[in-house]
């Protein structure tokens, strides 16, 4: 094994080894002070950043296209086969270099933001298992492996959105957010398979021939729609893409570091990054690069209505966000990879950027008139002399009930579940002994104890 | 099937020791009062019986093996168990029939055998429509002793020691259907649970949906699903226990878990019991980095190989558990804790060594699976070799 692929290694692994080592100390009953935590944050995000940073001036300066560490097989069972392997190549290369950096900024931003805050060393912790799952994502050798850091970036999102969990909105809301990252997972387990099925094959040398962006693949059309749809649904729901778009904003209730982290910048271009991965495929099908673009364009138009509608800072970021991603997808459907990847870099700095300095925006909306003089004009004049009043009204009203996305959604796709789940209860509790559960003696305790609290 | 009384494969060796492992961790995590007095007794009948159950090597020894593990449950005088008990006699009472098949030579009579064995299977893994039991076991009965009884999953084992071998072929003409009904099994039992508002109730239903999953997997007719199933049958184990176990904890704690009005908060006053129970909820659904991304990974490419379009049930009905699961924790462990509420303790320290060892199990078997799969896999091979031998 060289130097490169050790430097691999070792970028994915810190930040594992921080994790497992901070919960274990923490279950067996020592909690970490503050200090210990941000050294040990900030130790591990040098590390992985100046090991990121040395790997790719050693890739630059030697012309290497790709380093790929195998690290043997994890387990084995009659023909199927799961080897892990990780891969750096020019698509995970600026993704890893982002990563570690800006995780490395906000661990920074945070040691002084949530200082004193109870959930400190949760979000610590958290972040740790985050960084291991998303660069476990970007720089795993086959899809297989990338199943394992994306279901890992999903659920320390949902745990984050939760963070500030005496309130009762962040709670429902992670809940809301999990149950969407759980069905459009549903794409990326069935697409594997359907890769294993129709390809024999889910790592990325098996599936596809030559170095990334121009790489090819020996699928046929239809295996391509296939694999292509499946991981489509995925990368939506990850991307908050249309129709799984209405989590982004729900997540908007975690602490304003994740927020940038998670969705300005790793977390949701996680989505853009698998599409990227799985480019050969959709120049494969048209069928599914037409799916791409069609999920793409819808999302970045009614997501940059809301956004100009919206009043908060942090969501009205949300739907920007959210724009722009429709835009990197439908640059990736139209077959023009780098420029959704240089795009993706961008748009990941600056979101941070602009989320980091949310809390703070007032301010600096204050201090940017100060300096002009005056009041800087409005944006987006430019719309109103070309689009109709009647239009702009109905659009303002779109743009305010958010495209009346969630309204449609809770309509047609959690009412019927929900009720199918109710009905089938209803049979069951025919012949369920209710009198066997009395209610417990201490709930209208708590509930009068709730509203003498108010 | 064996010739002697005792026989002790790699399965068997397996399944007794992770049983004991089990067992102990159960014993020493749960409330000190579920194994106190004639509970102790019980749970030893438990361990007795089901060790018996893996390492015999003679139906009839298994029947004796699995009435003495249920002989708890049965005279358990436990309010509104009568479901329980009517369904752990009926299936006792199928094993027996079969047990007593097997005496009678013949072609039809080994079919026989086999059906009555079949059914016993079904009863005790609570599958649709014998699934009604579990979950109004779980509401009214001692969780601790009913977990060390359900999570031996003999009703698995007689499945793949002595029903596959006792007729191939008529295992190979019903296991599709067998197959397709307990896919459905996990879907329905996970439907149920999203909207259940009683924990008891909920868990009940994981575990009904999770051990369908059981045997889903093992009633593939490839290695990697049948492997999966092996697998998933010590996830379940160790996952439910983790989460039955904080559960109980917390009842004994304060009533309000019992039907929860809102965001408990609980959280706030344990914070370890709640990491304990996410830990455990995690592996159950799978989550990468714990056992269960193993058994669920061979699981689904195992069903979904031998039913492309059915198979689509496993990862449906993970989804939906998963959400039940957060729900769940949400549901005991988030929220604001009202400050005129008597604060609740941690856990102790005997139960946090116990609750570790088993988180510690699930993520280093997660991060190491290639151990437990490999021995696992043998008998995978004989189980899928009996499924496609004809």
């Amino acid at each position: 094994m060289d130097n490169l692929q050790l430097l691999l290694i070792l970028i994915v692994a810190l930040p594992g080894a921080a994790f497992l080592g901070l919960a274990l100390v923490w279950l067996l009953g020592w909690t970490p002070p503050e200090r210990v935590v941000a050294r040990i944050t900030a130790t591990t995000s040098i590390v992985t950043t100046a090991a990121a940073a040395a790997l790719a001036a050693a890739m630059v300066s030697r012309g290497t296209l790709s380093v790929r560490a195998p690290l043997g097989h994890w387990f084995t069972a009659g023909e199927y086969d799961f080897v892990l392997s990780l891969l750096v190549d020019r698509l995970s290369l600026p993704m890893v270099v982002l990563t570690t950096a800006l995780i490395g900024i906000v661990g920074a931003f945070s040691v002084r933001y949530l200082h004193r805050e109870r959930g400190y060393f949760r979000f610590f912790l958290l972040l740790h298992l985050f960084t291991f799952g998303s660069l476990l994502a970007f720089t795993a050798g086959s899809f297989d492996l990338l199943i394992g850091g994306w279901e890992l970036v999903g659920i320390t999102s949902v745990l984050l959105i939760a963070f500030f969990d005496d309130r009762r909105e962040p709670v429902r809301n992670a809940l809301r957010v999990f149950a969407t990252y759980r069905i459009a997972d549903l794409g990326l387990l069935i697409g594997v398979f359907a890769m294993h099925y129709l390809a024999e094959t889910a790592a990325y040398q098996g599936l596809f021939t030559g170095e990334w962006p121009s790489q090819g693949t020996e699928a046929s059309t239809s295996a391509a729609t296939i694999i292509g749809l499946l991981l489509l649904v995925a990368a939506a729901g990850k991307s908050a893409q249309m129709p799984f778009s209405g989590w982004l904003p729900r997540a908007m209730e975690g602490p304003t570091p994740s927020s940038a982290i998670f969705y300005g910048a790793i977390s949701v271009h996680a989505g853009a990054y698998i599409l990227l991965r799985a480019e050969p495929l959709f120049r494969a099908s048209p069928a599914a690069a037409a799916a791409v673009v069609a999920t793409g364009a819808a999302t970045a138009i009614l997501a940059t209505l809301t956004h100009r509608v919206v009043s908060d800072a942090k969501t009205s970021l949300a739907y920007a966000s959210m724009t722009q991603l429709g835009i990197i997808f439908v640059e990736i459907g139209l077959g023009f990879p780098m420029l959704a990847l240089a795009h993706m870099s961008g748009h990941t700095v600056v979101r941070t950027l602009q989320f980091l300095r949310a809390p703070s925006m007032l301010h600096d909306y204050h201090r940017m008139h100060a300096a002009a003089g005056g009041h800087l004009g409005r944006t987006g004049e430019h719309y109103h002399g070309i689009i109709p009043p009647g239009v702009r009204l109905w659009l303002y009203r779109a743009g305010l009930e958010r495209g009346f996305y969630d309204a449609l959604v809770d309509r047609f796709a959690t009412a019927p579940v929900l009720h199918l789940s109710r009905w089938l209860a209803s049979l069951e509790s025919s012949s369920h002994d209710s009198a066997a559960h009395p209610a417990p003696a201490a709930a209208p305790v708590t509930a009068l104890a709730r509203k003498v609290e108010g | 099937m064996p010739g002697s009384l005792i026989h002790l494969d790699s399965l068997a060796l397996v399944s007794m020791s992770a049983y004991l492992l089990f067992w102990l961790i159960t014993v020493a995590a749960s409330p000190a009062k579920d194994f106190t007095g004639s509970n102790r007794t019980q749970a030893l009948l438990i361990l007795a019986g089901t060790l018996l159950g893996y390492a015999s090597g003679s139906v009839w020894l298994f029947l004796l093996g699995w009435t003495v593990a249920i002989v708890p449950a049965i005279l358990a005088p436990t309010q509104g168990s009568s479901a329980a008990r009517a369904a752990l006699i009926a299936s006792t009472a199928a094993l027996a029939l079969g047990a007593g098949l097997t005496l009678t030579p013949g072609h039809s009579a080994r079919n026989a055998a086999y059906f009555a064995f079949l059914a016993a299977t079904l009863i005790r893994k609570g599958i649709f429509p014998l699934h009604f039991w579990l979950p109004r076991a779980f509401e009214t009965q001692n969780l601790s002793l009913l977990s060390l009884n359900i999570n031996g999953h003999l009703g698995a084992y007689l499945l793949v020691r002595y029903a596959l071998t006792m007729s191939p072929e008529a295992a190979a003409d019903t296991l599709p259907l067998l197959n397709a009904i307990t896919l459905f099994t996990s879907v329905y039992a996970a439907l149920l649970a999203l909207t259940e508002r009683s924990p008891r109730r909920i868990l009940g239903l994981l575990c009904v949906s999770q051990a369908a999953f059981i045997l889903a997997g093992l009633e593939n007719s490839n290695v990697e699903g049948v492997t999966g199933g092996l697998v998933h049958w010590w996830v379940v184990a160790f996952a439910t226990t983790g989460m039955i176990t904080v559960y109980r904890a917390l009842e004994v704690r304060t009533t309000e878990v019992a039907q929860p009005a809102g965001f408990l908060g609980l959280a706030i006053h344990a914070p370890r019991l709640a990491a304990f129970f996410a830990v455990a909820g995690l592996a159950l659904i799978g989550l990468p980095g714990t056992l269960g991304f193993a058994a669920e990974d061979l699981l689904f490419h195992g069903t979904l190989e031998s039913h492309p379009l059915l198979g689509i049930a496993l990862p449906l009905a993970t989804a939906l558990n998963a959400i039940t699961t957060l729900r769940l924790f949400s549901t005991l462990f988030l929220g604001r804790r009202s400050t005129l509420v008597t604060p609740i303790p941690d856990a102790r320290p005997a139960q946090r060594w116990a609750l570790a060892a088993c988180a510690v199990l699930l993520v280093a078997g997660g991060l190491a699976p290639g151990l437990l799969v490999s021995a696992s896999t043998p008998a995978a091979v004989r189980i899928a070799q009996l499924i496609t031998a004809r």
